[in-house]
């Protein structure tokens, strides 16, 4: 781990959590600009604020502004569930990929267009509950990693081991589906493997903010309650905190989280991973700014992603979630190699 | 975890190693002679030592024998790769990909397919290996830049990196739909039509990067608690992380040119070893080398049946067996 100053940082992540603040809404802003045909900032304001003709209303409104907010939410979704894992596991390479809900959600969707198709590949039911199947599969996935862990659980290395066992049984599955599906279904299952946030209509997002933003409430608290450094179970049960039962809280919040993340969007990768390093690395350790940070930047990602591939790709629309880690990585691979010049 | 072996504990390794030789070797007898068409040990014998040029024989040699030899080299490369990462990170959910040489090497292959036209088997296991290699040095670079290669710091660079190489790879994928079609499969790894040849290329890679490995073994075994620990032994802790890198390059990046990117093997092996062999890298490497060929050769055989007649990619078998394996030994573990 990377020492930092505990002064120096305390005084300044308030100021670099503002400037996070600021950089990602203009991001989100220019994510609304931009597009087939380029709106100028101050008329995306106007729009925003009810003011603006019809036609940038429509493209705003109902095209731009639903992507850009859904990125904001699961980008922001998935950082958080990161960093709870890698607080409480204290594994670096903990992520909401290894906790066997993405790829159970993965798993949930496959099934949904395999068994809800007909004889000539065509859905009977409609789309719009491909989200619920999503939903239900990463429940399973995370279901099935607690009871096979049963009173392993209390050990956060094996409780990961069990989510990358189960992910890997549903992700092999997916894969053997696709392969002998038709290619409808391989395709619309792969864009949700791939993660994209383009589709997605106000009530969808209603339903993700309303299940996420309690959640997040919830992170919050108990992150104020996460061990600081490295504690262990006897110095955490002096300190009046049973670490077993809050470390199996903490891994339900952080599940719920993901869940509800990629229910409408799909599996984005690497946001829940790098997200979190990113802002240790940022704001350090302070547990508070290390959520808001990782929020702030899991969301910058994901907007910043989704940017790049309409930029690049248009009009092809390339899901956002393949390229997200375009976004933070070289940054990251930047500060790690500055950042050691402060190290004690 | 592991109690000081008494000799008895040494006679049970023994015997454990004596039984996982044997099942690699019937594992490859049944990988030649079952499939799509079953043939029989006499068939094989004449085959190779009697080679006639018949259809059967043909098959047997050409096609059959290759991947009975490749799948345990590649099987045994990662599974020594998988423990050696878990050791130099301190982590034990890392494994080979998480350096970043699968992806460096899907990425080696997917742009030279893309902008250089290599299609073939050969060019493209070629070009893996110099992805991987390239990757693995480029990992070493950032590294030593950010101050040494220390466990934190080779899983971050290392997944960066990754996921890095991951998202060039789907670009250029989704970029050129029709044109990449072929390349899934690969992507997926597999042992299918390999020739006799990528084997003996594959072998001196293994070896060294096993030789290296094997002669890592005390050292190893000391760096495995914590560098103070290590250097109060006289341990020379980064000497022995840049072999023990290079190892795993040699390794899994002949793993990866034979293969493709066989995902999940690094990972479970180890855990699997060390549940037989302890802790000590010793008797722990020579372990996880068995398991990890044991494993892939039989996973190969599993893939010709699962999608029957069509061969499932060998990566989806792996993972659901080594999936599956994961949560038995965990649970083994419950009491």
């Amino acid at each position: 781990m990377t020492p930092f100053l505990p002064a120096l940082t305390a005084t300044r992540a308030p100021l670099l959590l503002s400037i996070m603040t600021i950089a990602t809404a203009v991001l989100a802003l220019s994510g609304v600009a931009f597009g087939s045909s380029w709106i100028p900032i101050d008329r995306v304001a106007a729009v925003i604020l009810g003011a603006g003709d019809k036609t940038q209303s429509l493209i705003v409104l109902q095209l731009r502004l639903p992507r850009v907010v859904i990125a904001i939410l699961a980008g922001g979704g998935m950082a958080v569930a990161g960093f709870l894992l890698q607080k409480i596991t204290r594994n670096s390479l903990a992520s909401p990929g290894v906790l066997g809900v993405i790829d159970g959600g993965a798993l949930g969707v496959v099934i949904f267009l395999a068994a809800l198709s007909d004889k000539s590949n065509t859905l009977v039911t409609s789309i719009v509950f491909q989200p619920l199947a999503a939903m239900a599969g990463a429940t399973l996935g995370i279901a099935a990693v607690f009871l096979l862990s049963g009173s392993q659980s209390v050990s956060a290395v094996r409780l990961l081991l069990f989510g990358i066992a189960v992910g890997a049984v549903a992700k092999a599955l997916v894969m053997v589906m696709m392969l002998v599906g038709p290619i409808y279904r391989t395709s619309q299952a792969a864009r949700w493997i791939a993660g994209a946030v383009n589709e997605v209509n106000w009530t969808e997002i209603q339903i993700t903010a309303l299940l996420l933003l309690p959640l997040l409430a919830l992170a919050l608290a108990v992150a104020r309650k996460l061990p600081p450094a490295d504690l262990d179970e006897i110095s955490a049960r002096s300190v009046g905190l049973d670490l077993p039962v809050f470390r199996l809280l903490v891994f339900a919040v952080a599940a719920a989280l993901t869940a509800v993340s990629v229910a409408f969007v799909g599996a984005i990768g690497f946001v829940g991973l790098m997200a979190p390093h990113l802002a240790r690395l940022i704001v350090g350790r302070s547990m508070v700014a290390g959520i808001i940070g990782s929020f702030l930047l899991g969301a910058f990602m994901l907007v910043g992603a989704d940017l790049v591939v309409r930029v690049l790709f248009s009009p092809t629309e390339v899901p956002a979630g393949t390229v997200t880690a375009i976004i933070g990585a070289p940054y990251f691979l930047f500060l790690l190699m500055s950042k050691q010049r402060h190290d004690g | 975890m592991t109690v000081p072996r008494a000799r008895s504990a040494r006679q049970s390794f023994a015997v454990t190693i004596a039984g996982l030789s044997a099942l690699l070797i019937t594992a490859m007898l049944v990988s030649v002679t079952v499939g799509y068409r079953l043939y029989g040990l006499d068939q094989l014998y004449h085959a190779v030592f009697a080679f006639d040029g018949s259809e059967t024989a043909t098959v047997l040699v050409n096609l059959r024998l290759p991947r009975a030899i490749l799948a345990p080299m590649v099987g045994a490369g990662l599974g020594v790769a998988g423990v050696l990462v878990q050791t130099l990170s301190r982590n034990r959910i890392a494994s080979p990909d998480t350096l970043g040489l699968n992806a460096g090497a899907s990425l080696a292959v997917v742009l030279a397919s893309a902008t250089l036209g290599i299609t073939s088997l050969t060019g493209l296991s070629l070009v893996a290996a110099l992805g991987a290699l390239l990757t693995s040095m480029l990992v070493f670079a950032i590294a030593a830049g950010a101050g040494g290669i220390s466990p934190i710091r080779i899983v971050l660079i290392g997944v960066t990196i990754a996921g890095l190489g991951q998202s060039v790879v789907q670009l250029i994928l989704t970029s050129n739909e029709a044109q990449m079609q072929n390349l899934l499969f690969w992507l997926a790894g597999s042992f299918v039509d390999r020739p006799m040849a990528l084997a003996i290329n594959g072998l001196p890679f293994i070896a060294a990067g096993a030789a290296i490995a094997f002669a890592l073994v005390r050292p190893l075994d000391a760096l495995q608690a914590d560098d103070a620990t290590a250097v109060s032994l006289g341990v020379p802790v980064s000497l022995v992380r840049i072999g023990c890198f290079l190892a795993i390059s040699l390794l899994s990046g002949a793993a990866v040119a034979m293969a493709g990117p066989v995902s999940f093997v690094g990972l479970v092996v180890p855990h699997a070893a060390r549940r037989l062999a302890g802790q000590r890298h010793g008797p722990l490497m020579l372990a996880a080398a068995l398991i990890g060929a044991i494993y892939t050769t039989l996973a190969d055989v599993l893939a010709r049946f699962v999608i029957y007649p069509v061969e499932a990619p060998v990566g989806a078998v792996t993972a659901v067996v080594g999936g599956l394996v994961l949560v038995l030994l965990l649970r083994g573990r419950a009491a």
